[in-house]
Protein backbone atom coordinates (compact mmCIF):
# COMPACT_ATOMS: atom_id res chain seq x y z
CA UNK A 1 0.00 0.00 0.00
CA UNK A 2 1.19 3.51 -0.77
CA UNK A 3 2.17 5.63 2.21
CA UNK A 4 -0.51 8.13 3.14
CA UNK A 5 -0.60 11.79 2.26
CA UNK A 6 -0.78 13.71 5.52
CA UNK A 7 -2.13 17.27 5.40
CA UNK A 8 -1.57 19.51 8.41
CA UNK A 9 -4.28 22.17 8.51
CA UNK A 10 -7.87 21.81 7.32
CA UNK A 11 -8.90 25.21 6.08
CA UNK A 12 -9.27 26.41 2.48
CA UNK A 13 -5.91 25.02 1.33
CA UNK A 14 -5.94 21.68 3.12
CA UNK A 15 -9.53 20.80 2.29
CA UNK A 16 -9.17 21.87 -1.35
CA UNK A 17 -6.09 19.68 -1.65
CA UNK A 18 -7.93 16.64 -0.30
CA UNK A 19 -10.83 17.33 -2.61
CA UNK A 20 -8.69 17.92 -5.70
CA UNK A 21 -6.65 14.79 -5.06
CA UNK A 22 -9.82 12.70 -4.97
CA UNK A 23 -11.30 14.44 -8.00
CA UNK A 24 -8.08 13.72 -9.90
CA UNK A 25 -8.40 10.05 -9.06
CA UNK A 26 -5.76 9.80 -6.33
CA UNK A 27 -6.56 6.77 -4.16
CA UNK A 28 -3.74 7.11 -1.65
CA UNK A 29 -4.96 7.30 1.98
CA UNK A 30 -5.36 10.95 3.04
CA UNK A 31 -5.20 12.15 6.64
CA UNK A 32 -6.26 15.71 7.26
CA UNK A 33 -5.49 17.23 10.66
CA UNK A 34 -7.38 20.20 12.10
CA UNK A 35 -6.68 22.07 15.35
CA UNK A 36 -10.31 23.07 15.53
CA UNK A 37 -13.27 20.95 16.66
CA UNK A 38 -15.51 22.09 13.79
CA UNK A 39 -16.02 20.90 10.27
CA UNK A 40 -13.69 23.03 8.10
CA UNK A 41 -15.46 26.26 7.19
CA UNK A 42 -15.39 29.36 5.01
CA UNK A 43 -13.32 32.10 6.64
CA UNK A 44 -13.95 35.23 4.55
CA UNK A 45 -17.59 35.64 5.67
CA UNK A 46 -16.42 35.77 9.31
CA UNK A 47 -15.51 39.44 8.89
CA UNK A 48 -18.45 40.19 6.62
CA UNK A 49 -21.92 38.60 6.36
CA UNK A 50 -21.46 36.54 9.52
CA UNK A 51 -21.10 39.69 11.61
CA UNK A 52 -24.02 41.58 10.11
CA UNK A 53 -26.71 38.94 10.33
CA UNK A 54 -27.16 37.42 13.80
CA UNK A 55 -28.96 34.50 12.15
CA UNK A 56 -26.06 33.75 9.82
CA UNK A 57 -24.37 30.44 10.37
CA UNK A 58 -20.81 29.45 9.66
CA UNK A 59 -20.75 27.70 6.32
CA UNK A 60 -18.87 24.42 6.06
CA UNK A 61 -16.47 24.11 3.14
CA UNK A 62 -17.76 20.60 2.56
CA UNK A 63 -20.31 18.52 4.47
CA UNK A 64 -19.41 15.66 6.78
CA UNK A 65 -20.50 13.25 4.04
CA UNK A 66 -17.73 14.53 1.76
CA UNK A 67 -15.02 13.32 4.12
CA UNK A 68 -16.75 9.95 4.54
CA UNK A 69 -17.51 9.24 0.90
CA UNK A 70 -14.12 10.51 -0.24
CA UNK A 71 -12.26 8.47 2.37
CA UNK A 72 -10.53 11.53 3.73
CA UNK A 73 -9.64 10.83 7.35
CA UNK A 74 -10.42 14.20 8.92
CA UNK A 75 -9.06 14.37 12.46
CA UNK A 76 -10.62 17.32 14.22
CA UNK A 77 -9.26 18.99 17.36
CA UNK A 78 -6.02 17.14 16.70
CA UNK A 79 -2.93 19.32 16.60
CA UNK A 80 0.16 18.01 14.89
CA UNK A 81 2.98 18.69 17.33
CA UNK A 82 6.06 17.24 15.65
CA UNK A 83 7.49 15.98 12.38
CA UNK A 84 10.13 13.26 12.24
CA UNK A 85 11.50 13.65 8.72
CA UNK A 86 13.87 10.70 8.93
CA UNK A 87 11.13 8.29 10.01
CA UNK A 88 8.53 10.12 7.86
CA UNK A 89 6.04 10.39 10.68
CA UNK A 90 4.08 13.11 12.42
CA UNK A 91 2.95 13.15 16.02
CA UNK A 92 -0.62 14.28 16.67
CA UNK A 93 -2.79 13.84 19.73
CA UNK A 94 -0.16 11.54 21.26
CA UNK A 95 -0.22 9.17 18.29
CA UNK A 96 2.28 8.68 15.49
CA UNK A 97 1.22 8.64 11.85
CA UNK A 98 3.28 7.60 8.83
CA UNK A 99 3.41 9.69 5.71
CA UNK A 100 4.75 9.26 2.23
CA UNK A 101 4.07 12.89 1.44
CA UNK A 102 3.53 15.59 4.03
CA UNK A 103 1.75 18.85 3.22
CA UNK A 104 1.89 21.81 5.57
CA UNK A 105 -1.20 24.03 5.28
CA UNK A 106 -0.80 25.57 8.68
CA UNK A 107 -1.99 29.08 7.85
CA UNK A 108 -1.18 32.19 9.80
CA UNK A 109 -2.09 33.87 13.07
CA UNK A 110 -2.82 37.54 13.75
CA UNK A 111 0.03 39.70 14.96
CA UNK A 112 -0.82 40.52 18.53
CA UNK A 113 -0.32 43.44 20.87
CA UNK A 114 1.34 42.81 24.22
CA UNK A 115 -1.80 43.50 26.23
CA UNK A 116 -3.93 40.49 27.16
CA UNK A 117 -7.54 41.57 27.55
CA UNK A 118 -10.92 40.15 26.61
CA UNK A 119 -11.72 43.61 25.22
CA UNK A 120 -8.84 43.46 22.76
CA UNK A 121 -9.94 41.30 19.85
CA UNK A 122 -8.39 39.63 16.82
CA UNK A 123 -10.04 37.90 13.92
CA UNK A 124 -8.82 34.69 12.41
CA UNK A 125 -11.07 31.80 13.29
CA UNK A 126 -14.61 30.99 14.21
CA UNK A 127 -14.09 31.47 17.94
CA UNK A 128 -12.69 34.96 17.28
CA UNK A 129 -15.64 35.76 15.03
CA UNK A 130 -18.14 34.67 17.67
CA UNK A 131 -16.41 36.88 20.24
CA UNK A 132 -16.57 39.88 17.93
CA UNK A 133 -20.19 39.16 17.11
CA UNK A 134 -21.08 39.26 20.79
CA UNK A 135 -19.14 42.48 21.43
CA UNK A 136 -20.70 44.20 18.42
CA UNK A 137 -24.09 43.75 20.05
CA UNK A 138 -23.14 45.17 23.45
CA UNK A 139 -20.34 47.68 22.85
CA UNK A 140 -20.97 51.31 21.95
CA UNK A 141 -17.48 52.44 21.03
CA UNK A 142 -14.91 50.50 19.03
CA UNK A 143 -11.36 51.35 18.11
CA UNK A 144 -9.89 49.48 15.18
CA UNK A 145 -6.12 49.34 15.15
CA UNK A 146 -4.97 48.78 11.58
CA UNK A 147 -6.56 50.07 8.38
CA UNK A 148 -6.19 46.88 6.35
CA UNK A 149 -8.87 44.54 5.02
CA UNK A 150 -9.85 42.89 8.30
CA UNK A 151 -9.91 46.12 10.27
CA UNK A 152 -11.92 48.00 7.67
CA UNK A 153 -14.41 45.19 7.15
CA UNK A 154 -15.12 45.04 10.87
CA UNK A 155 -15.20 48.85 11.10
CA UNK A 156 -17.81 48.96 8.35
CA UNK A 157 -20.00 46.44 10.12
CA UNK A 158 -19.60 48.09 13.50
CA UNK A 159 -20.60 51.44 11.99
CA UNK A 160 -23.59 49.81 10.32
CA UNK A 161 -24.64 48.36 13.68
CA UNK A 162 -24.53 51.81 15.22
CA UNK A 163 -21.24 51.74 17.11
CA UNK A 164 -19.02 54.78 17.30
CA UNK A 165 -15.89 53.64 15.45
CA UNK A 166 -12.38 55.04 15.07
CA UNK A 167 -9.78 53.44 12.81
CA UNK A 168 -6.13 54.03 13.63
CA UNK A 169 -3.59 53.42 10.89
CA UNK A 170 0.15 53.98 11.21
CA UNK A 171 0.67 54.52 7.48
CA UNK A 172 -0.30 57.81 5.84
CA UNK A 173 -3.32 56.15 4.19
CA UNK A 174 -5.64 53.16 4.55
CA UNK A 175 -4.80 49.91 2.71
CA UNK A 176 -1.34 51.35 2.14
CA UNK A 177 0.36 48.02 1.49
CA UNK A 178 -2.29 46.57 -0.79
CA UNK A 179 -4.01 49.30 -2.79
CA UNK A 180 -3.20 52.42 -4.80
CA UNK A 181 -3.85 55.88 -3.28
CA UNK A 182 -6.99 56.43 -5.40
CA UNK A 183 -8.64 53.40 -3.84
CA UNK A 184 -7.43 54.30 -0.35
CA UNK A 185 -8.97 57.74 -0.71
CA UNK A 186 -12.30 56.35 -1.87
CA UNK A 187 -12.45 53.81 0.93
CA UNK A 188 -11.57 56.47 3.52
CA UNK A 189 -14.31 58.68 2.11
CA UNK A 190 -16.91 55.91 2.42
CA UNK A 191 -15.93 55.19 6.01
CA UNK A 192 -16.06 58.86 6.94
CA UNK A 193 -19.48 59.17 5.29
CA UNK A 194 -20.63 56.35 7.56
CA UNK A 195 -19.40 58.27 10.58
CA UNK A 196 -16.18 56.33 11.15
CA UNK A 197 -13.27 58.38 12.45
CA UNK A 198 -10.10 57.78 10.45
CA UNK A 199 -6.71 58.61 11.91
CA UNK A 200 -3.93 57.85 9.50
CA UNK A 201 -0.25 58.38 10.20
CA UNK A 202 -1.05 57.59 13.80
CA UNK A 203 1.19 55.17 15.66
CA UNK A 204 -0.01 53.37 18.76
CA UNK A 205 2.21 53.99 21.77
CA UNK A 206 0.28 52.09 24.41
CA UNK A 207 -2.88 50.10 24.97
CA UNK A 208 -4.23 49.68 28.50
CA UNK A 209 -7.44 48.50 30.10
CA UNK A 210 -9.11 49.95 33.16
CA UNK A 211 -12.58 50.77 34.39
CA UNK A 212 -14.30 48.54 31.84
CA UNK A 213 -12.77 50.25 28.84
CA UNK A 214 -9.62 50.16 26.77
CA UNK A 215 -7.39 53.20 26.39
CA UNK A 216 -5.31 53.58 23.25
CA UNK A 217 -2.55 56.16 23.46
CA UNK A 218 -1.17 57.40 20.16
CA UNK A 219 2.41 58.41 19.53
CA UNK A 220 1.32 62.07 19.41
CA UNK A 221 0.11 61.76 23.00
CA UNK A 222 -3.63 61.61 22.29
CA UNK A 223 -5.54 59.00 24.25
CA UNK A 224 -8.73 57.46 22.88
CA UNK A 225 -11.04 55.15 24.80
CA UNK A 226 -13.46 52.47 23.68
CA UNK A 227 -15.42 49.53 25.02
CA UNK A 228 -13.62 47.20 22.68
CA UNK A 229 -10.58 47.23 20.38
CA UNK A 230 -10.20 45.19 17.22
CA UNK A 231 -6.60 44.66 16.16
CA UNK A 232 -5.90 43.99 12.48
CA UNK A 233 -2.20 44.65 12.04
CA UNK A 234 -1.23 41.78 9.83
CA UNK A 235 -0.40 38.16 10.43
CA UNK A 236 2.47 35.82 11.06
CA UNK A 237 2.81 32.53 9.19
CA UNK A 238 2.63 29.36 11.28
CA UNK A 239 6.14 28.09 10.66
CA UNK A 240 6.93 26.59 14.08
CA UNK A 241 6.28 22.99 13.10
CA UNK A 242 8.42 23.30 9.96
CA UNK A 243 11.24 25.15 11.71
CA UNK A 244 11.38 22.63 14.57
CA UNK A 245 11.80 19.91 11.94
CA UNK A 246 14.62 21.79 10.23
CA UNK A 247 12.60 22.72 7.16
CA UNK A 248 13.64 26.01 5.55
CA UNK A 249 11.32 28.68 6.97
CA UNK A 250 11.40 32.05 8.65
CA UNK A 251 9.34 35.13 9.44
CA UNK A 252 8.42 35.35 5.76
CA UNK A 253 6.91 31.87 5.73
CA UNK A 254 7.77 28.29 4.85
CA UNK A 255 9.98 28.51 1.80
CA UNK A 256 8.82 26.53 -1.22
CA UNK A 257 9.86 26.25 -4.86
CA UNK A 258 7.68 26.70 -7.95
CA UNK A 259 6.18 23.25 -7.30
CA UNK A 260 5.37 24.20 -3.71
CA UNK A 261 8.00 21.81 -2.41
CA UNK A 262 9.88 22.70 0.78
CA UNK A 263 13.57 22.08 1.44
CA UNK A 264 12.57 18.44 2.19
CA UNK A 265 11.54 16.71 -1.06
CA UNK A 266 8.81 14.75 0.77
CA UNK A 267 7.28 17.84 2.31
CA UNK A 268 5.19 20.49 0.53
CA UNK A 269 3.49 23.61 1.84
CA UNK A 270 0.50 25.62 0.56
CA UNK A 271 -1.64 28.60 1.48
CA UNK A 272 -1.14 31.49 3.89
CA UNK A 273 1.94 29.91 5.49
CA UNK A 274 4.19 29.78 2.42
CA UNK A 275 6.71 32.04 0.79
CA UNK A 276 6.68 31.07 -2.88
CA UNK A 277 8.31 32.33 -6.08
CA UNK A 278 5.58 34.48 -7.59
CA UNK A 279 5.45 34.57 -11.39
CA UNK A 280 3.56 37.87 -11.44
CA UNK A 281 5.87 39.87 -9.19
CA UNK A 282 9.07 38.03 -9.99
CA UNK A 283 9.92 37.71 -6.31
CA UNK A 284 9.11 35.58 -3.29
CA UNK A 285 5.66 36.39 -1.93
CA UNK A 286 3.48 35.29 0.92
CA UNK A 287 -0.16 35.89 0.05
CA UNK A 288 -3.11 35.47 2.34
CA UNK A 289 -6.21 34.75 0.35
CA UNK A 290 -8.71 32.08 -0.48
CA UNK A 291 -7.61 32.23 -4.11
CA UNK A 292 -3.99 31.58 -3.21
CA UNK A 293 -4.92 28.73 -0.86
CA UNK A 294 -7.29 27.02 -3.29
CA UNK A 295 -5.17 27.48 -6.41
CA UNK A 296 -2.00 26.29 -4.70
CA UNK A 297 -3.94 23.25 -3.48
CA UNK A 298 -5.10 22.47 -7.03
CA UNK A 299 -1.62 22.95 -8.40
CA UNK A 300 -0.13 20.67 -5.77
CA UNK A 301 -2.78 18.01 -6.37
CA UNK A 302 -1.62 17.88 -10.00
CA UNK A 303 1.99 17.53 -8.90
CA UNK A 304 1.17 14.76 -6.43
CA UNK A 305 -0.71 12.67 -8.98
CA UNK A 306 2.26 12.85 -11.32
CA UNK A 307 1.39 15.78 -13.59
CA UNK A 308 3.62 18.46 -12.07
CA UNK A 309 3.28 22.03 -13.27
CA UNK A 310 4.73 25.12 -11.62
CA UNK A 311 2.34 27.31 -9.67
CA UNK A 312 1.45 30.34 -11.78
CA UNK A 313 -2.13 31.27 -10.88
CA UNK A 314 -3.00 34.95 -10.93
CA UNK A 315 -3.53 36.38 -7.44
CA UNK A 316 -6.90 37.97 -6.78
CA UNK A 317 -8.59 39.26 -3.68
CA UNK A 318 -11.85 40.80 -2.62
CA UNK A 319 -13.29 42.80 0.23
CA UNK A 320 -16.84 43.92 0.93
CA UNK A 321 -17.41 47.14 2.87
CA UNK A 322 -20.74 49.00 2.96
CA UNK A 323 -22.04 48.99 -0.60
CA UNK A 324 -18.56 48.56 -2.03
CA UNK A 325 -17.53 45.29 -3.57
CA UNK A 326 -13.82 45.75 -4.06
CA UNK A 327 -12.10 43.21 -6.29
CA UNK A 328 -8.38 43.18 -6.94
CA UNK A 329 -6.40 41.20 -9.47
CA UNK A 330 -2.67 40.87 -9.98
CA UNK A 331 0.21 42.52 -8.15
CA UNK A 332 1.60 45.91 -9.16
CA UNK A 333 5.10 45.92 -10.59
CA UNK A 334 7.85 48.36 -9.77
CA UNK A 335 7.56 51.67 -11.61
CA UNK A 336 3.90 51.18 -12.35
CA UNK A 337 1.72 53.91 -13.75
CA UNK A 338 -1.89 54.06 -12.69
CA UNK A 339 -4.91 54.92 -14.78
CA UNK A 340 -8.30 55.79 -13.37
CA UNK A 341 -11.16 54.14 -15.22
CA UNK A 342 -14.51 55.69 -14.35
CA UNK A 343 -15.15 58.14 -11.53
CA UNK A 344 -15.04 57.33 -7.82
CA UNK A 345 -17.94 59.74 -7.26
CA UNK A 346 -20.18 57.43 -9.29
CA UNK A 347 -19.43 54.63 -6.84
CA UNK A 348 -18.13 52.35 -9.61
CA UNK A 349 -14.61 52.61 -10.99
CA UNK A 350 -11.32 50.81 -11.42
CA UNK A 351 -7.72 51.76 -10.87
CA UNK A 352 -5.53 50.06 -13.45
CA UNK A 353 -1.85 49.63 -12.74
CA UNK A 354 0.36 49.29 -15.83
CA UNK A 355 3.98 48.55 -16.37
CA UNK A 356 4.61 49.95 -19.82
CA UNK A 357 1.70 48.72 -21.93
CA UNK A 358 0.98 45.69 -19.83
CA UNK A 359 -1.70 45.62 -17.18
CA UNK A 360 -0.19 44.33 -13.93
CA UNK A 361 -2.94 44.92 -11.42
CA UNK A 362 -6.51 46.17 -11.32
CA UNK A 363 -8.53 47.43 -8.37
CA UNK A 364 -12.25 47.56 -9.05
CA UNK A 365 -15.04 49.01 -6.95
CA UNK A 366 -18.47 47.77 -7.97
CA UNK A 367 -17.04 47.08 -11.40
CA UNK A 368 -17.03 43.30 -11.68
CA UNK A 369 -16.79 43.35 -15.47
CA UNK A 370 -13.53 45.28 -15.23
CA UNK A 371 -12.24 42.86 -12.65
CA UNK A 372 -13.04 39.76 -14.65
CA UNK A 373 -11.55 41.25 -17.83
CA UNK A 374 -8.48 42.38 -15.91
CA UNK A 375 -7.86 38.86 -14.66
CA UNK A 376 -7.64 37.67 -18.26
CA UNK A 377 -5.64 40.66 -19.50
CA UNK A 378 -3.06 40.28 -16.73
CA UNK A 379 -2.82 36.50 -16.93
CA UNK A 380 -2.54 36.66 -20.72
CA UNK A 381 0.11 39.36 -20.57
CA UNK A 382 -1.91 41.28 -23.13
CA UNK A 383 -0.40 44.56 -24.34
CA UNK A 384 -2.61 47.55 -24.91
CA UNK A 385 -2.48 51.31 -24.65
CA UNK A 386 -3.04 52.32 -21.01
CA UNK A 387 -4.87 55.44 -22.18
CA UNK A 388 -7.44 53.21 -23.89
CA UNK A 389 -8.13 51.71 -20.47
CA UNK A 390 -9.55 55.06 -19.38
CA UNK A 391 -12.41 54.90 -21.85
CA UNK A 392 -15.38 53.39 -20.04
CA UNK A 393 -17.28 53.31 -23.35
CA UNK A 394 -14.98 50.48 -24.37
CA UNK A 395 -15.42 47.35 -22.26
CA UNK A 396 -12.09 46.31 -20.82
CA UNK A 397 -12.55 42.81 -22.23
CA UNK A 398 -12.48 44.32 -25.75
CA UNK A 399 -8.71 44.70 -25.37
CA UNK A 400 -8.40 40.94 -25.11
CA UNK A 401 -9.32 40.64 -28.76
CA UNK A 402 -7.67 43.68 -30.24
CA UNK A 403 -4.22 43.04 -28.89
CA UNK A 404 -1.76 40.24 -29.26
CA UNK A 405 0.02 38.79 -26.28
CA UNK A 406 3.78 39.01 -26.44
CA UNK A 407 5.34 35.70 -27.35
CA UNK A 408 6.32 33.79 -24.23
CA UNK A 409 9.92 33.56 -25.43
CA UNK A 410 10.18 37.34 -25.55
CA UNK A 411 8.81 37.63 -22.04
CA UNK A 412 11.30 35.14 -20.70
CA UNK A 413 14.13 37.10 -22.29
CA UNK A 414 13.14 40.35 -20.63
CA UNK B 1 -46.28 26.30 2.68
CA UNK B 2 -43.54 23.69 2.62
CA UNK B 3 -40.22 24.78 4.11
CA UNK B 4 -38.15 22.73 1.69
CA UNK B 5 -38.20 21.65 -1.94
CA UNK B 6 -36.44 19.00 -3.97
CA UNK B 7 -33.84 20.10 -6.48
CA UNK B 8 -31.87 17.90 -8.83
CA UNK B 9 -28.27 18.49 -9.90
CA UNK B 10 -26.97 16.79 -13.01
CA UNK B 11 -23.17 16.52 -13.06
CA UNK B 12 -21.41 16.83 -16.39
CA UNK B 13 -20.96 13.02 -16.45
CA UNK B 14 -24.72 12.58 -16.16
CA UNK B 15 -24.82 11.65 -12.46
CA UNK B 16 -27.96 12.90 -10.77
CA UNK B 17 -28.18 14.04 -7.16
CA UNK B 18 -31.55 14.83 -5.61
CA UNK B 19 -31.25 17.40 -2.87
CA UNK B 20 -33.64 18.63 -0.21
CA UNK B 21 -33.18 22.39 -0.24
CA UNK B 22 -34.51 24.69 2.45
CA UNK B 23 -36.49 27.67 1.26
CA UNK B 24 -34.42 30.81 1.73
CA UNK B 25 -31.00 29.20 1.46
CA UNK B 26 -29.01 29.54 -1.74
CA UNK B 27 -29.04 26.87 -4.40
CA UNK B 28 -25.25 26.78 -3.99
CA UNK B 29 -25.49 26.04 -0.29
CA UNK B 30 -28.08 23.33 -0.84
CA UNK B 31 -25.78 21.67 -3.37
CA UNK B 32 -22.64 21.93 -1.25
CA UNK B 33 -24.35 20.57 1.86
CA UNK B 34 -25.60 17.60 -0.15
CA UNK B 35 -22.02 16.95 -1.29
CA UNK B 36 -22.64 17.81 -4.92
CA UNK B 37 -19.05 17.98 -6.11
CA UNK B 38 -19.51 19.89 -9.37
CA UNK B 39 -19.76 23.19 -7.50
CA UNK B 40 -16.74 24.77 -5.83
CA UNK B 41 -18.13 27.99 -4.29
CA UNK B 42 -14.67 29.16 -3.37
CA UNK B 43 -15.79 32.53 -1.98
CA UNK B 44 -18.56 31.12 0.17
CA UNK B 45 -21.36 32.85 -1.66
CA UNK B 46 -20.19 36.45 -1.79
CA UNK B 47 -20.33 36.86 -5.56
CA UNK B 48 -16.58 37.05 -5.91
CA UNK B 49 -15.26 33.89 -7.52
CA UNK B 50 -17.66 32.59 -10.19
CA UNK B 51 -17.04 28.95 -9.17
CA UNK B 52 -20.65 28.00 -8.43
CA UNK B 53 -21.71 28.23 -12.07
CA UNK B 54 -24.84 26.26 -13.03
CA UNK B 55 -27.01 25.98 -16.10
CA UNK B 56 -30.35 26.91 -14.67
CA UNK B 57 -33.82 25.97 -15.88
CA UNK B 58 -35.43 28.53 -18.18
CA UNK B 59 -38.10 29.18 -15.56
CA UNK B 60 -35.69 31.34 -13.54
CA UNK B 61 -35.21 35.03 -14.22
CA UNK B 62 -31.83 36.29 -15.39
CA UNK B 63 -28.82 37.45 -13.40
CA UNK B 64 -28.32 40.87 -11.82
CA UNK B 65 -25.65 43.23 -13.18
CA UNK B 66 -22.81 42.14 -10.91
CA UNK B 67 -23.61 38.46 -11.43
CA UNK B 68 -23.86 39.04 -15.17
CA UNK B 69 -20.35 40.51 -15.16
CA UNK B 70 -18.93 37.68 -13.07
CA UNK B 71 -20.45 35.14 -15.46
CA UNK B 72 -18.17 36.55 -18.14
CA UNK B 73 -15.27 34.59 -16.73
CA UNK B 74 -16.61 31.19 -15.83
CA UNK B 75 -14.27 28.26 -16.41
CA UNK B 76 -16.84 26.54 -18.63
CA UNK B 77 -18.79 27.96 -21.53
CA UNK B 78 -21.35 30.59 -20.62
CA UNK B 79 -24.82 29.91 -21.92
CA UNK B 80 -28.04 31.87 -22.00
CA UNK B 81 -29.17 30.00 -18.88
CA UNK B 82 -25.89 30.40 -16.93
CA UNK B 83 -26.26 31.54 -13.35
CA UNK B 84 -24.16 31.67 -10.22
CA UNK B 85 -25.95 29.38 -7.81
CA UNK B 86 -24.98 31.48 -4.77
CA UNK B 87 -27.30 34.17 -6.12
CA UNK B 88 -30.28 31.84 -6.57
CA UNK B 89 -32.46 31.73 -3.48
CA UNK B 90 -34.44 28.53 -3.05
CA UNK B 91 -38.17 29.23 -3.36
CA UNK B 92 -41.31 27.10 -3.31
CA UNK B 93 -41.74 27.45 -7.08
CA UNK B 94 -38.39 25.75 -7.62
CA UNK B 95 -39.64 22.36 -6.47
CA UNK B 96 -38.63 19.67 -8.94
CA UNK B 97 -36.24 21.81 -11.00
CA UNK B 98 -33.04 20.35 -12.42
CA UNK B 99 -29.76 22.28 -12.58
CA UNK B 100 -27.03 21.16 -14.93
CA UNK B 101 -23.45 21.51 -13.79
CA UNK B 102 -20.61 22.55 -16.08
CA UNK B 103 -17.58 20.28 -16.46
CA UNK B 104 -15.27 22.78 -14.79
CA UNK B 105 -15.51 25.59 -12.27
Amino acid sequence: MTDPIVIVGASHAGVQLAQSLRTEGCDVPIRLFSDEPFLPYHRPPLSKAYQIDPEARVMALRPESFFETSSVDLRRATRVTAIDRAARTVTAGGETFDYGTLVLATGAVPRRLEIESDRVLYLRDRADADGIRAHLRTAQRMIVIGGGFIGLEVAAIAAKLGLSVTVIEAQPRLLARVAPPELSAHVAHQHKAAGVGIRTGAGVADVTESGGEVQVTLTDGTTLAADVVLVGIGSLPNTGLAEAAGIDAGPQGIVVDAHLRTSDPNVYAIGDCVSFPCVQSGQMERLESVQNAADQARSLAATLIGAPAPYTALPWFWTDQYDMKIQMAGLPGAGSTTILRGTPDSGAFSVLSFEGDRLRAAYSVNAAADHMAARKLIAGNVRFDPEAGRDTEIALKTHLNTNTPMPAATRAAE
Amino acid sequence: MPDAVTLTFRESNGDLTHVTAKIGQSVMEAAIMANVTGIEAECGGSLSCATCHVYAPDALVGPGDMEDAMLDDTASERRECSRLSCQLVVAAEMDGLTFDLPDAQ
